[in-house]
């Protein structure tokens, strides 16, 4: 069958069940078994989470009460520790979104759209607290808890784009319809991704340039940057470790549901009892 | 410490969110796999394989 | 040309459009976007008297003065990117980081007689973070003073360690 759009909607991806014939093709699809990517996320989450919470309370601990205060912000820096890692993710999340986007819409894979369905509401509560602590940082050294500049309002497009995937995935009674359509909303709105980062760069703005750059060395001092590298490693963790669980359980209950439909049609079509 | 108010409030920010959505998560998850046990023989046979080379003491 | 090629195909695409027009529409609105106008925009690019802008800048070394006009604090300094400079009269609280040398951001209205009187003034801080000691030692070493403009690059501050060795030779 030929088929002419190429997102047209005859074309459905075909479920691979665990007993399925082997696929031929790109290695991604070695983790669309989902008895796989079970038991391999099973023996890494645990791991995951302890040493993404170790590190998270080590790098805070460091930054609260055992990093200097910077000479003109005083105590206050300390936000930072917070902060860069939560925007930091805010950005990494959403572009995971866009790669979702990519392998759900180009090559089909499965798993890629419980992905992007479990990793939009992280994404977009680390996005709440950039803005949030953002807020708190602003108040005491700018004197406003808001401004509209470019940084601050792209990151805030950002959260509502998050919003608007998180309500687009889950808006359609067909979930193949709500996973294209976020994966598409997901690529438009990666636009964004650069508006953010180079708005201090591109234009005025209240909100101070990146201290760490890949071409210059960091502006910060190494008592602060350190305690800095930590939290941001330690919360990408955490972040990971959140999504991993999230996904877990959503593979699951899409396994539970398509026994219990099985079932159900098991016994509708009068085979007799209930296979038990 | 300076603005002391704003510093405790954005650690409570982020320590609370991120602990509060990771429980949820993985109370979410642990539902869904005591579901899937109870209906699923190849989970059974998963978790069957997975305690036996525990040395059968999993949760 | 098989289906995912095409679909790959289709979607660099449609992000090569989505790009191009975001780029474009940016250009456009570039003046819309600047959160604030430097003291040389405006005497390349006059504002209409009476409209209320953001002028940005850094607040000239030796230009604060404060008085107080009954109970209210009043503060007069220049805004500088450099170029020009435009002096702002303000009634209120500074915030804690305002400061000579540090950037700035007023809000408020040109008067007849080229001054500026905001309504409120921002402090805008730089991307350099450092503790007291090597902010201290860089003024005392005279690589830097802090009115005078945004601080050397890290590579030349000094370290903990040097800080600690000079701190131990002048006390011994």
């Amino acid at each position: 069958m030929e088929n002419v759009s190429a997102f047209g909607p005859s074309e459905r991806p075909t479920r691979q069940t665990p007993a399925g014939p082997k696929r031929r093709g790109p290695n991604l699809h070695r983790f669309a078994n989902p008895g796989r990517f079970l038991r391999l996320s099973g023996a890494i989450l645990p791991w995951l989470t302890v040493i993404g919470i170790a590190v998270t309370a080590f790098g805070l601990t460091w930054g609260l009460f055992f990093s200097p205060p910077d000479w003109q912000q005083g105590d206050t820096v300390r936000i930072m520790y917070v902060h860069v890692p939560a925007a930091w993710l805010a950005s990494a999340g959403y572009f995971s979104l866009a790669v979702c986007a990519v392998l759900s819409l180009v090559w089909r894979h499965p798993l890629a759209d419980l992905a992007a369905q479990e990793i939009g509401p992280v994404g977009a509560v680390f996005t709440a607290i950039c803005l949030a602590t953002g807020s708190l940082w602003g108040k005491p050294m700018w004197g406003a808890w808001w401004v509209w500049d470019a940084r601050l309002t792209s990151v805030l497009v950002l959260f509502f784009l998050y919003l608007g995937q998180i309500a687009l995935i889950r808006a359609f009674d067909d979930p193949q319809r709500g996973y294209r359509a976020a994966a598409i909303l997901a690529l438009i709105g990666s636009v964004n991704l650069p508006i953010i980062k180079f708005s201090v760069d591109w234009w005025n703005t209240l909100h101070q340039p990146a201290s760490i750059t890949l071409t210059g060395a960091p502006t910060i001092a190494p008592a602060i940057l350190w305690p800095l590298l930590y939290s941001a490693i330690g919360y990408t963790l955490v972040f990971a470790a959140i999504v991993l669980a999230r996904l877990r359980a959503a593979v699951m209950e899409r396994r539970v549901r398509t026994l219990l439909l099985a079932r159900a049609d098991h016994a509708a079509s009068g085979a007799g009892a209930v296979a038990a | 410490m300076t603005h002391l108010p704003y510093i405790a409030a954005s650690y409570a920010i982020g320590i609370v969110l991120p602990s509060g959505f990771g429980i949820a998560a993985w109370l979410r998850a642990s539902a869904a796999r005591r579901r899937l046990l109870a209906i699923d023989p190849r989970a059974q046979a998963r978790e069957a394989a997975r305690r036996g080379r525990d040395g059968g003491d999993g949760p | 040309m098989t289906r995912k090629r095409r679909r790959l195909v289709l979607l660099l695409a449609c992000g090569i459009g989505v790009g191009s027009a975001t780029a474009i529409a940016l250009t456009a609105f570039s003046d819309n976007l600047v959160f604030f106008k430097a003291p040389s925009d405006l005497t390349r690019d006059p504002p209409p008297p009476g409209r209320v802008f953001r002028l940005g800048g850094l607040v000239q070394a030796g230009s604060l003065e404060r008085t107080t006009e009954g109970r209210t604090p009043i503060a007069t300094f220049r805004v500088t990117d450099g170029r020009a400079t435009v002096r702002v009269t303000y009634a209120g609280i500074l915030p804690d980081l305002f400061r000579e040398g540090q950037g700035t951001v007023a809000l408020g209205t040109l008067q007849p007689d080229g001054t500026f009187r905001a309504s409120e003034v921002l402090a805008k801080h730089d991307e350099t973070y450092m503790p007291r000691d090597v902010a201290d030692a860089l003024k005392k070493s005279g690589h830097w003073h802090p009115n005078a403009g945004p601080p050397p690059p890290a590579s030349k501050w000094p370290t903990e360690s040097a800080i600690e060795a000079a701190r131990t030779k002048a006390g011994g």
